[in-house]
This record gives structure tokens, C-alpha cells and sequence, in this order.
């Protein structure tokens, strides 16, 4: 009942500045939105200039179906040699695809032009996909010419996608945007807790208060929880009716693992709170644990690359909650998958929020000792 | 000028005396870097995957061996009779990303010259992933048709890339970094500072104060500005030195552009402070309302190429999309001010426009006070 009214204290302040509530609950759905729309790692639109210096049959198919291609935007042709490199420095194209004469005819006889593809190496990522799709292309008209010369290539790769066949991103973005929802303010707003209180010099009424230790932990807590919560399922909502992601799965079985994870995260902000001593401290610590949370969660880059190219940081992304809620989110989503096959995350989520909590009862026995 | 020499040593002051913000801000970056350097990275090496042969001959041996010896792919026994039901089970539980089918007529239809289809069941669940799965496989099935057929000298595509031959990501994200940085110090802090003197209502005092308003301004920002400049040269020294990123342009024009940034940073921080009125909803505002667009729409780590016409032209709005190619072209390409004409006048004109704005709801602030 006590905690009632602690509980009761917490909202008040909350739905009192009107600011604040708006943050709460209208800002998740404007950033879900735009992060369905931003967080794409589809590449399209790849800016390139081509300079045709054959201007053979072959360099010319090669120019229309770029030109045709959603994947490329041709911004410029040019028939004569041009600087490549001063081309990318000023950053107007990604990638400059140059035709020349062959050296000499092959033993073959077609007459095929030299393709040097130069490329933009700052964004690695992109450079490579550019790269891979420009390959596919350019194979495949070779292929055509095989064709032409009376031969038939050989192999042909028949794909078939499984969970997720027109390869949308948002597809397996959007579930992980959920999961991140789920965190940003409620880990905001409660490592703000008793760091406020402090500098508001209000800590003393609370502690002198008949609130057991305990009770002023879960009231801190719990308005944050109902957040979380709120914040989570208007996510969910958008993420189904605005951008039609199917939910293969059960949708109720992500609630255990939001709750857990909740536990989790909530503890890890209210050691925040204790630790710093101001406001700003709090904030600065609770973006960075955010951002480090989130890229070591798998949400847009492979735990496997990870694995492969730092081992050592492994362990950091076996104790990241994050990590697991996102697998578990997307399990139901994408693959319709149940507890059997997620029951290991599942416990690890468990064996983590039961750490963190026990540490941060710990830490707040001690925080109010002093 | 001596009114303005107190308000900046109160600042100092307040800096100081809270050391711990200070280190906060020179570590948080640290580690960023490190986990961009060493775990960020889309790329996949030795991928997953398990075939099912149902031709079982010397050809389609073959044809494992290039999956095989790649290095993209790696080639997985599966569990029980390794038909297409274990196939499709390993596929669900993401043991393996893709398994290549080969069908009991391969051998037959390559030795006879006809075309064999190789069946590619990839799982689509990480759309990036899976793009990728399919670019690598497709190329593969085509280099080794080439060689079936004896044509392999054909076509070569020569691929150079500039600027970052290695294809290494923290070329990519460490210039992104310091833009984010340089905002998250400018429009953060500014934005509490000013609203912690609010909640406080020490701000009555400046108001009453002889001090000008661009005086309280420039007197409370500009020891943050050099903070935050600061802190942008240690990470760019570190990340040169760990890392070796390349420090390829001229770093001071590079601080001219930073300090016309820094000042759009302030500018923000000052709009958010004027709205809300404590640290708590300053503090959040300008963590959604700045910081957060700047990195999802400024191509921090997703390419604004690839964005829909209206996202793109709104990412115009964004300071942060124009310092972040002057930076990334002065650091990693070398780039010059003839290669950076547009953004410089555009971060300019948006600079000069929201100072305009923050100062003209500073002013308005400070009249409804008195």
C-alpha cells in the first residue's frame, strides 16, 4: 500500500510536466517510423560514373543495365579517360566503372572489353555490396554472350528464401527497433531516479520516510516498467499495421522475456543512478552502456563477425540482456518459433536479470547505509 | 569582454569541479572506437552452410570443393540421414545460413552439355546476411560454370578501391564518430546547463545580470565548445595512432568547419533549454530531437543514398550530414575545399539560421522573465 503511493508520487511527476509525457510516448512512435525507414541495409541507389573508353557492344548492355538497375544510379558517361580518383575524393559517386580495348583478342572469339571497377573504400560495407552486385551483373552478361556464341553456361543457381523471401529488411529490423524501444526511456528515466532525488535534495524525506529499503526500489522501478511495456507494444503495433511485418510466432511468449529483461536493465540503470552524481553523468553513462548494449547485441551487425574477428569480446555479448531479447524477438517474428527452441536465451536472460538484481540491492543496501 | 571572462570561469568552474563528466566524455569515445575497430563489421567469414547431394558423382563433388575451399562458406555435415528434412530443420534453428541442393540428374546434364540447376535454400531471416549468402553463391556457381566450359580467361574485372584499400570499418566510423561526439557535448550540455540553472533558478540571476544575453551564451557554451573540440582531436590522434586511420587533409580547415558545427550544436542545445524546462526533458529533448537524426539520418552508419527521395532531402536539414562528409573527406580522402564547395555553404547557412532561432527564443525568454 505504501508502495502505492511512492508509485503513485513517481507517476504524478511524470504526467504533471506535460513536456516529459509527450517524450514518453509520442517521440518512440515518430523514432520507430523513421528507424523503419533509416535502418536498412539494403543498398540502392549506389551513385557511379561510367567512362566507356570501348564503347563495344558489351561496355554499352553493361551501361544500359546499370542505368536500368534500381541497385545503381548513373550519375555521369564520359567517353573520354577522366581521373577516377579526383571523381571519388569530391564524393559525387560511390563508384567509377571504366571500359577499355582488350589487350590483345582471347582464345575465344568474342571480343570483350578490360572492366576496372574503382571504388569508394570509406564505407566499407557498401563498397563491398557495390561491388558484389556489380560482379552479378556484369557475369551475367557475359553469360548472355556464351548464349550468343551457341554455348549454354552451365550452371544455373535456383535460390529459395526461407522466413523472410522478399529479403526486406525491416523484416528483421523492425523486431529488434521493438527491443530497443523497449530499453531507451525506461533505462532513461530510471537512472535519473535517485540522482534527481539528490540533487533535489529530496533523497533524505524518502529515506526518513516509513518506506522500507526495498518498497523505494520498486516504486523507482515500476513506473518504468509500465513504460517499457506501453513503449513496447505501441512498437509492436507499428511495426505490424505500418510496415505489414507477419508475426509467425506466438506474441505472448515475448512478455516473460520482456519482463526478465526489464528486471535486467532496470537494476543496471539504478546502479547508474547511485553511482553518478549528477544528472548529466547519468545521462552520458546511460547512452554510452546504450549504444555499447546495442552494438554488441547483434542488432545490425552479426554476432558471428564478432565471434570470428574479436573472440575476446565475446564474453561481452554473452552478459549483453540485450542480445538475447533481440534473438528471442525476432525467433517469433520472423520464424514462428517457440520456447523450444529459444529456452536457452531464455534462461540466460533469467540467469542475468537475477545477477543484476541481486548486485544492485546490494548496491543500494550500501548507497543508503551512507 | 570582462563580463564575459566571469560567466566563462563560472562555467569552468562547474567543469571542473565535476571531473568525473570530464572523464566520462574523453573514455566513452575510447571504447566506442576500440568496439568499432575490432567487433563492427557487416562482413561474414566462413559463412555456414550444408549441402544435399543427391547426385552423389565426381561433378558434384567437384562442386562442394569450390564451396568448400571459398573461404566465404563453411561446409557443415548434417545431423541424422542429411536429407532435406534435417536440411531445412538446420535452416530453423540457425545452425547453418543456406544449403546448397544438387539434384540427382547433375552429373548426367553436365556431361552432356546441358544446363544444371543448383538449388540455393538460404535463410532470409537477416536480409543482409542473406544477400550476401546468395551474391557469394551465385558468383561461385558462375566462375566454376566458366571453368566447366573452359572459358575462364574471358572477362576479368580488375576492382580497386581508393582511400581504404583494407576495406577496414573504423576508416568509416571513426570521423562519423567524432561528428557525434562534437554534437552530443555541444547541444547536450548546453541545452542542461541552461536548464539546470532553471530548475535551480540561479537563471533569474544571469537574467537581472548587466550581462547581455550573447554574452550569458557565448560565456556558458564556449568552454564546452572547447571541450568538445578537444575531445575530437584526442579521438582523431588515437584512432591514427591504434588504428592507423589516415590524417590525409588539412586539419585546419577541418576546425574551421568543426567550430561552425560546434556552434549549430549550440544553437539546438539553447532551442531545447528555452522549451523545457527542466534537466530531466532538456536532457531527453535533445537526446531525441538532436542527437538521435543526426546519427540515423546523417549516414553515420547507414547510407543516405539508399533512403527514399523525402528522408533524403530532409537529411539535408541535418547539420551533421554535411559535417560528416567534410570530415570523412578531409580525414580519410584528403579532400580540399574545392571538393566540398556545397556542404560548406549548406553547414554555414543552417548554422547561421538556428543561431538566429536560439537566439531570438533566448531573448524572448529572458523579456517574459524580467
Amino acid at each position: 500500500m505504501r508502495l502505492f503511493y511512492l508509485v503513485k508520487k513517481e507517476t504524478l511527476e511524470v504526467v504533471r510536466q506535460r513536456e516529459l509525457l509527450a517524450l514518453m510516448f509520442i517521440a518512440p512512435l515518430i523514432q520507430i517510423i523513421i528507424l523503419g525507414y533509416v535502418i536498412t541495409t539494403d543498398v540502392r541507389n549506389i551513385p557511379v560514373a561510367v567512362v566507356d573508353l570501348e564503347q563495344g557492344r558489351v561496355s554499352r548492355a553493361v551501361t544500359e543495365r546499370l542505368v536500368r538497375s534500381p541497385l545503381f544510379r548513373v550519375r555521369r558517361v564520359s567517353y573520354r579517360d577522366e581521373d577516377a580518383e579526383e571523381m571519388l575524393r569530391r564524393g559525387e559517386v560511390s563508384a567509377v566503372i571504366v571500359f577499355r580495348d582488350p589487350d590483345a583478342p582471347g582464345r575465344f572469339a568474342w571480343k570483350l572489353p578490360q572492366v576496372r571497377v574503382h571504388l569508394d573504400g570509406v564505407d566499407a560495407n557498401s563498397s563491398q555490396i557495390a561491388a558484389g552486385y556489380f560482379n552479378g551483373l556484369i557475369r551475367d552478361v557475359l553469360a548472355r554472350e556464351v548464349k550468343r556464341a551457341g554455348a549454354e553456361m552451365p550452371l544455373e543457381a535456383r535460390p529459395l528464401v526461407r522466413y523472410n523471401p522478399r529479403l526486406r529488411s525491416i523484416n528483421f529490423m523492425g523486431p529488434g527497433i521493438v527491443a530497443l524501444l523497449l530499453t531507451v526511456l525506461s533505462m532513461f528515466i530510471t537512472s535519473f531516479s535517485f540522482v534527481r532525488e539528490r540533487e533535489q535534495q529530496t533523497m533524505d524525506t524518502l529515506l526518513l520516510s516509513r518506506l522500507r529499503p526495498l518498497e523505494i526500489y520498486a516504486g523507482k522501478a515500476l513506473p518504468a516498467v509500465v513504460v517499457g511495456l506501453v513503449d513496447m507494444v505501441l512498437g509492436i503495433a507499428v511495426v505490424i499495421f505500418w510496415f505489414g511485418i507477419p508475426v509467425r510466432g506466438n506474441l505472448l511468449h515475448l512478455f516473460p522475456a520482456a519482463l526478465l529483461y526489464l528486471a535486467a536493465i532496470l537494476s543496471y540503470a539504478l546502479i547508474i543512478s547511485t553511482v553518478v552524481s549528477n544528472q548529466m553523468q547519468a545521462l552520458f553513462f546511460t547512452w554510452f552502456s546504450f549504444i555499447l548494449f546495442m552494438l554488441l547485441s547483434g542488432f545490425f551487425t552479426p554476432l558471428e563477425s564478432i565471434r570470428a574477428r574479436a573472440p575476446a569480446l565475446m564474453i561481452l555479448t554473452d552478459i549483453n540482456p540485450l542480445r538475447y531479447l533481440i534473438k528471442i524477438i525476432r525467433e517469433i517474428f520472423l520464424k514462428g518459433n517457440g520456447p523450444a527452441f529459444f529456452w536457452r536465451d531464455l534462461a540466460a536472460l533469467a540467469g542475468i536479470a537475477l545477477a543484476l538484481t541481486s548486485l544492485s540491492l546490494l548496491n543500494f543496501k550500501r548507497f543508503i547505509s551512507r | 569582454m570582462r563580463r564575459l571572462r566571469a560567466v566563462m570561469a563560472k562555467e569552468f568552474f562547474h567543469l571542473l569541479r565535476d571531473p568525473r563528466s570530464l572523464a566520462i566524455v574523453f573514455a566513452m569515445p575510447l571504447v566506442q572506437i576500440f568496439i568499432f575497430g575490432y567487433a563492427i563489421s557487416f562482413d561474414l567469414e566462413e559463412i555456414p552452410m550444408a549441402a544435399v547431394d543427391f547426385s552423389r558423382s565426381e561433378p558434384s563433388a567437384a562442386l562442394l570443393r569450390v564451396f568448400a575451399r571459398s573461404g566465404e562458406f563453411d561446409l557443415k555435415p548434417l545431423e541424422g540421414e542429411g536429407g532435406l528434412d534435417d536440411a531445412e530443420r538446420a535452416l530453423l534453428s540457425g545452425a547453418v545460413k543456406q544449403v546448397v541442393v544438387i539434384p540427382a540428374d547433375y552429373a548426367e546434364r553436365i556431361r552432356e552439355g546441358r544446363t544444371a540447376e543448383v538449388g540455393l535454400l538460404i535463410d532470409g531471416s537477416d536480409s543482409n546476411i542473406a544477400a550476401r549468402v546468395f551474391q557469394h553463391s551465385e558468383i561461385l556457381l558462375q566462375r566454376h560454370g566458366t571453368r566447366i566450359l573452359g572459358a575462364e580467361e574471358v572477362l576479368r574485372i580488375g576492382t580497386r578501391v581508393y582511400f581504404n584499400p583494407e576495406s577496414q570499418s573504423v576508416f568509416f566510423f571513426v570521423p562519423g564518430l567524432v561528428a557525434v561526439i562534437l554534437l552530443m557535448i555541444s547541444a547536450l550540455i548546453t541545452s542542461s546547463s541552461i536548464a539546470r540553472e532553471r530548475e535551480l533558478g540561479s537563471v533569474e540571476l544571469l537574467f537581472i545580470s548587466p550581462l547581455r544575453s550573447a554574452e550569458i551564451i557565448v560565456g556558458k557554451t564556449l568552454p564546452y565548445v572547447l571541450v568538445a573540440l578537444a575531445v575530437g582531436g584526442f579521438i582523431l590522434l588515437f584512432s591514427h595512432f591504434w588504428f592507423g586511420v589516415p590524417v590525409r587533409g588539412n586539419l585546419l580547415l577541418l576546425l574551421l568547419f568543426a567550430l561552425l558545427y560546434v556552434l549549430a550544436g549550440v544553437s539546438f542545445g539553447i532551442l531545447v533549454s528555452t522549451v523545457a524546462p527542466t534537466q530531466r526533458t532538456a536532457m531527453l529533448g535533445s537526446l531525441l530531437a538532436t542527437l538521435l537524426p543526426s546519427i540515423l539520418l546523417s549516414g553515420f552508419i547507414f547510407p543516405l543514398d539508399s533512403l527514399s527521395p523525402v528522408l533524403r532531402s530532409l537529411s539535408l536539414a541535418i547539420p551533421a550530414t554535411h559535417f560528416l562528409r567534410i570530415i570523412r573527406g578531409v580525414v580519410v580522402k584528403g579532400a580540399e575545399l574545392r571538393h566540398f564547395m556545397t556542404e560548406g555553404l549548406f553547414l554555414a547557412g543552417l548554422c547561421v539560421l538556428l543561431l538566429a532561432l536560439a537566439a531570438a527564443k533566448f531573448t524572448g525568454l529572458r523579456r517574459r522573465r524580467r
